[in-house]
């Protein structure tokens, strides 16, 4: 490639990427802001969140899980961006994590709690609460207030079996269901109290709320209303809409899977905890239907370890169980349960509306409020066992750190998010900046000293360099997240020093190829595809270690790798269109081997001056 | 400048030290010393900082009684001094300011982990210097914030990238040159952990990092000397003037002025972080970052020099077809020896003294750098460019004519 057209390709580069700095990716406000890359937490401080952990009965969380809780709640921070988060266990109970910048959305969630429950499915009836308040003025198909809920609900990383939604036609399973307790309006969800956040509501609030009658009535039903005979017949229990989620817990678990009214967006909204009691019946909602669930035989706590797994049969992920010895004893009796199922069984009717012609009970994992799956249990599994569902990569390994996570039995409260100084601040960054300068300066000096104007190249491509750098910087600042922490800034100033080295490199080359007695226009291009060769095995290695490290590793190392990936493929971008064909073009003009100019006409002067001292 | 003298010399790559025929004393010296470190390591172990190990957290309301508003610094200084004056050997991080303004703020301090009675007395030291209601002081403990997951996954990662660069070492060159790379690199890794145990260096995340950061950099200066290497050697059995050993120490002349621009030029910024971090800043991050680098990269142009190509001759002089041909080569010289080699024999006077006390001294010999031999090495190593890539080396320069 002519030397003009690489310079004009590095342009290009330059303009794209200061487009996209100043233009792209949420740029907005004064030119000045728009040049800020995002500064790490030891820079410019940020946000800081508590989150405080309890057992039930009150005791002292034990040292191993909340070690556990850290890491997963490490995990999940690290998972919002290639930022450096910090989590700490402060004195016996308190998780205290620290992210950059303005961050109060990103720390909201992160110590939900996770409660995992594996119950047998016992009903399933569509969420019709829609068509049961505004019953459509043609007959009503069951199937269209049923599918429509469907759609719009959310998957949690795991679609697994899809529910049939035409099987939920109305409380097909409901009468076998009635083996459940009979409604004692006494008997409020033990919900885990979620401080702060929803008040205790008993069920006698409730029944003030929606009236007498409907109250009765509800108390009267036996099974889901089936509205596909009669549309109208949703209409007593008409004031169950108007519940929030609080209220709706109050409800027995009978009285949320029969009335109509009461919806998934309902059962969603309830407080956190609020289906975790083991040994109650529980509600839940599952690909747009009501279903119905068992006590809790197995718990998170039963699992020893979850990973995402390939299946190498089929290629699909699945997520991989591993039960303590309890737990498998546990887990097995469950499976049993669930496969020797006969047809008169209530799971039997509900796992066929799950999933047609299934000829065994499902089995629901329950994460929190969640149904994460409800696959029909196809043997009794003993020790390891499967989840399959159509997971990707990603939904596998979330599963997973959840099932993890559902294994600590803590449940956690989050204090308010707060705002957090630099600890070491602006005055430090000067200190590294300065620092930065120095030694840049020291380079140059050497580089002046040794290559004499060569140096000039060498000093000119740092400045590229240094300028790609700072673009790329502010631009995935804001794009992917990546912090700069002062760690990260020493990286980029080493990382600069390590780019001069493919000078050196290239440079010594060309002293040899001189040395042998070509001509400058001949030794450049010679020596260029030799110190391509060198630089670019040697630029590989690195790149190596950089991938290899954010891919496998997490937290600081990941974000220390991203910025080594990143300046290594920087320095290639400016030996490639700059140094290149700066040098083909010096090459071409008669100063080049001046001693003045470059101390390359040194080594041919070598014989003569030999002479004259020998 | 003399233009015989050393530096003159080192810049034409002709400076002619015997490195690769002195292995033994490096191998020995490298055993004395990967040894040291070992049991560095393994008896006296490190001096984690705070994130590895966790310690104290003081909490200290940003108010005083009396209605004033503390300053960070001045919250870091007493704590510091507080603490200091319990524990002298304890490390404090910098105060964090934390809330949303107002009566609530307070500042929180880190420091290595104290005792009950310890905490005590320093929180009653910082309410009598800060003048800060002593009801609101409190002390924690904190966890590590850097767990060892992280610790974990990074090792797991170390593995996994050793594994993958042995095999593009080997597939790039062959894996003789891939195993004394990768064990040149592990000298450097252990070598520098040696000294921090040793000396007794607080090991941070900052530390960690540069030490990761080492990792590349390392093999990068091996890969440098050993494409010259690779380059000398190329056909080196087709002809008989030089052993394999010999090839590979001119390659490490070659490229010796190479590498020490190369420590220079990257230990120059790397000494700018550590000047302004240790002398200006005390401790922190460039401190930490900038001492390990320097450990390091220090070691890395050292060993890839010294320990890299030895170990690569060494290898390769098990090799049957390199140690047929080193027989070769030698008998070859020893046969000659008795007849007209005269004017390789006036070596300059420095080279010489460099070159006495290897155990070949015909391998000095038949790399010096007289004039007079240059056009015979010229013609060889030009002979092994053609042969071993054919045209390689003058179709780009024809492309651009």
């Amino acid at each position: 490639m002519h030397p003009g057209r690489q310079l004009a390709v590095l342009g290009l580069v330059f303009v794209v990427l200061y487009l996209l700095v100043f233009f792209a990716g949420g740029a907005s406000g004064s030119v000045a802001n728009r040049l800020h890359p995002k500064l790490g937490l030891d820079l410019v401080g940020g946000t800081q969140a508590t989150y405080i952990a309890s057992v039930q009965g009150g005791q002292v969380p034990s040292k191993e899980s909340m070690e556990q809780a850290r890491d997963i709640i490490e995990n999940r921070v690290n998972a919002l961006g290639v930022s450096e988060a910090e989590v700490v266990i402060q004195g016996d109970r308190n998780i205290v994590v620290s992210l950059a910048g303005k961050a109060d959305d990103q720390l909201k969630d992160l110590a939900q709690a996770a409660q995992m429950r594996f119950r047998l499915v016992t009903g399933v009836t569509g969420d019709v609460s829609e068509t049961a308040l505004n019953p459509p003025s043609a007959a009503p198909t069951p199937s269209a207030g049923a599918s429509a809920p469907a759609g719009a609900q959310p998957s949690t990383g795991a679609s697994a079996p899809a529910a049939n939604p035409g099987a939920s036609s109305g409380g097909q399973g409901g009468g076998e269901v009635m083996q459940a307790p009979t409604p004692t309006p006494s008997a409020s969800a033990p919900a885990t109290p979620t401080p702060g956040v929803d008040q205790e509501v008993t069920a006698a609030q409730v029944q003030q709320k929606v009236g007498p009658a409907a109250w009765a009535a509800a108390q009267k039903l036996t099974g889901p209303v089936d509205l596909s005979t009669d549309p109208t017949a949703a209409k007593p229990f008409a004031p169950f809409a108007k519940l929030n989620g609080a209220e709706v817990n109050a409800l027995t678990p009978a009285m949320q899977f029969n009335i109509p009214t009461v919806g998934c967006s309902q059962l969603d909204q309830r407080p956190n905890g609020a289906i975790d009691n083991v040994n109650s019946q529980v509600i839940a909602c599952y690909s747009g239907a009501k279903i119905q669930l068992d006590k809790a035989p197995v718990v998170g706590n039963d699992i020893s370890k979850a990973s995402p797994q390939l299946d190498q049969q089929n290629g699909q992920w699945v997520v991989s169980l591993d039960f303590k010895s309890e737990g498998s004893t546990k887990w097995a009796a469950l499976t049993r349960q669930a496969f020797n199922a006969t047809q008169n069984d209530p799971c039997f009717v509900a796992a066929q509306s799950l999933s047609q012609g299934s000829e065994h009970c499902a089995v629901a994992v329950v994460l929190d409020k969640t149904v994460i799956s409800a696959p029909v249990i196809q043997g009794v599994l003993t020790g390891t066992s499967q989840i399959t569902g159509q997971f990707t990569a990603v939904s596998a390994k979330q599963l997973a750190d959840q099932l993890n996570f559902g294994a600590i039995p803590l449940t956690f409260s989050s204090g308010p998010a707060q705002t957090v100084s630099a600890t070491l601040g602006i005055q430090q960054l000067k200190a590294g900046l300065l620092a930065a300068a120095i030694g840049m300066a020291l380079v140059a000096i050497y580089a002046f000293f040794y290559y004499r104007l060569l140096g000039t190249v060498i000093f000119m491509s740092l400045i590229l360099s240094g300028l790609l750098t700072f673009g790329a910087l502010v631009f995935l600042g804001r794009t992917v997240g990546f912090t700069l922490s002062l760690a990260g800034i020493a990286g980029f100033i080493v990382s600069l020093g390590v780019a001069a080295d493919s000078f050196v490199i290239y440079f010594e080359r060309l002293k040899d190829e001189i040395h042998e007695g070509r001509t400058p226009r001949s030794a450049v291009p010679r020596a260029w595809v030799r110190a391509r060769r060198t630089i670019i095995s040697a630029n590989t290695i690195t790149i190596l270690a950089a991938v290899v490290l954010y891919i496998v590793s997490i937290g600081a190392v990941q974000g220390f790798a991203f910025a080594l990936g990143l300046s290594t493929i920087l320095d290639l971008v400016i030996v490639f269109l700059f140094r290149h064909p700066i040098m083909t073009m010096f090459a071409n003009t008669k100063a080049f081997l001046s001693p003045r100019v470059s101390g390359l006409g040194r080594v041919l002067r070598r014989p003569p001056t030999e002479a004259k001292e020998a | 400048m003399a233009r015989t003298g050393l530096a003159s010399r080192l810049y034409t790559g002709e400076a002619n030290i015997n490195i690769v025929g002195r292995r033994k004393t490096w191998f020995a010296v490298a055993a004395v010393l990967v040894v040291i470190a070992i049991a560095s390591i393994a008896i006296k172990g490190f001096h984690l900082g705070i994130e590895f190990a966790g310690g104290t957290s003081f909490s200290i309301p940003a108010h005083t009684t009396d209605g004033r508003t503390l300053t960070q610094s001045e919250v870091s200084d007493a704590v510091t001094k507080a603490i200091t004056a319990v524990d002298p050997g304890a490390e404090v991080d910098a105060a964090q300011k934390v809330g949303r303004g107002g009566a609530s703020e307070t500042f929180t301090v880190r420091a290595s982990a104290l005792s009950a009675s310890q905490a005590e007395t320093a929180k009653a030291s910082l309410v009598s210097d800060l003048g800060v209601p002593a009801d609101q002081v409190s002390d924690d403990q904190v966890s590590a914030a850097w767990g060892g997951q992280v610790t974990r996954q990074a090792i797991i990662g170390l593995i996994i990238f050793l594994v993958l660069v042995m095999a593009y070492l080997v597939i790039r060159f062959e894996w003789r040159m891939a195993a004394a790379a990768v064990s040149s690199l592990l000298l450097d890794l252990i070598f520098t952990a040696g000294v921090y145990s040793l000396v007794g260096f607080e090991v941070t995340p900052s530390t960690v990092i540069g030490f990761l950061t080492i990792l590349g950099y390392a093999l990068y200066d091996v890969v440098v000397v050993f494409d010259k290497v690779q380059e000398n050697t190329r056909g080196i059995t087709a002809g008989s003037t030089r052993t394999y050993a010999e090839a590979t120490n001119l390659a490490v002349n070659q490229t010796i002025m190479r590498s020490i621009n190369t420590g220079l030029v990257a230990l120059l910024p790397v000494g700018g972080l550590l000047f302004i971090g240790a002398g200006f800043l005390g401790a922190g991050t460039l401190k930490d970052l900038g001492l390990v680098l320097f450990v390091g990269m220090g070691f890395g142009v050292i060993s890839s020099i010294m320990f890299a190509a030895p170990t690569l001759s060494w290898f390769k002089d098990h090799d049957p077809k390199i140690k047929a041909h080193n027989a070769r080569v030698l008998a070859r010289r020893s046969q000659a020896k008795s007849g007209d080699v005269a004017p390789r024999g006036q070596r300059p006077a420095t080279a010489g003294a460099a070159a006495t006390g290897g155990e070949t001294p015909a391998m000095a010999g038949s790399t010096t750098p007289r004039p007079g031999a240059r056009p015979t090495a010229k013609r060889n190593t030009n002979t092994n460019r053609s042969g071993g890539r054919p045209g390689g080396g003058n179709r780009p320069s024809g492309k651009r004519h």
